[in-house]
């Protein structure tokens, strides 16, 4: 699924790592849903619409990426 | 909390490794070995038992499996979402791949090809062998996958 996860990760200046320590996730979870390897459940997506003050649709876009 | 590498931290050469971490998760697998190789110590010098005592002498090993089991179940319920994810890819490769290799050495050995050894199909041992390298090769191919 297409998102912009690294985009909204790079305006607020954060590494993979330190959003990974941020949601609870490690490190690889979000390097695998940027390069859209991976789909985040629906509690992660939430999550991370929380984190960045987004809504949903903007963060997933439902389109395949793969 | 960062939960980077948490399945890496228990597996031997990895750079995560930690060895502490590795003793809590198999301290119920080496217990269960310690309980088995007594137990089938005891049986052999004690051939007048009776069936139902060497039994049961024999199957105490099952309590610190069932608890190296929980440690297990534990550890993934403990993991992140994704690394839940490879483990279950990498379970459900060693199950399916010894399976698979079971079939092709008991084939064999039903055919005559092996004249010793295997020539009663894969045993326990060999199988949890199988298992546990193809679990390795599973997490690896999963952990690649997602790299």
């Amino acid at each position: 699924m297409k998102n912009q996860l690294r985009v909204l990760r790079a305006l607020k200046g954060w590494s993979q790592g330190e959003l990974a320590d941020q949601l609870g996730v490690s490190r690889q979870t979000i390097n695998a849903i940027e390069t859209e390897k991976y789909d985040p459940s629906l509690p992660l997506a939430f999550k991370l619409a929380r984190l960045f003050k987004q809504p949903i649709e903007r963060l997933f876009d439902g389109e395949e990426g793969r | 909390m960062n939960q980077t590498n948490l399945i890496e931290s228990y597996r031997p050469c990895s750079g995560s490794y930690s060895l502490k971490k590795d003793l809590r998760l198999n301290a119920w697998l080496a217990v269960s070995m310690a309980v088995y190789l007594t137990a089938l110590f005891l049986v052999k010098r004690h051939p007048a038992w009776s069936p139902w005592s060497r039994g049961l002498l024999l199957l105490t090993p099952v309590l610190p499996v069932l608890l190296y089991l929980r440690a297990w179940i534990r550890l993934v319920r403990g993991l992140d979402e994704l690394q839940r994810l490879i483990q279950l890819e990498a379970f459900l490769f060693a199950a399916l791949g010894t399976l698979l290799v079971g079939f092709v050495v008991n084939t064999l050995g039903a055919a005559g090809v092996w004249r010793e050894g295997l020539n009663h199909g894969l045993g326990l041992p060999e199988g949890c062998m199988a298992m546990f390298a193809l679990w390795l090769a599973g997490g690896a191919l999963a952990n690649r996958r997602y790299r």
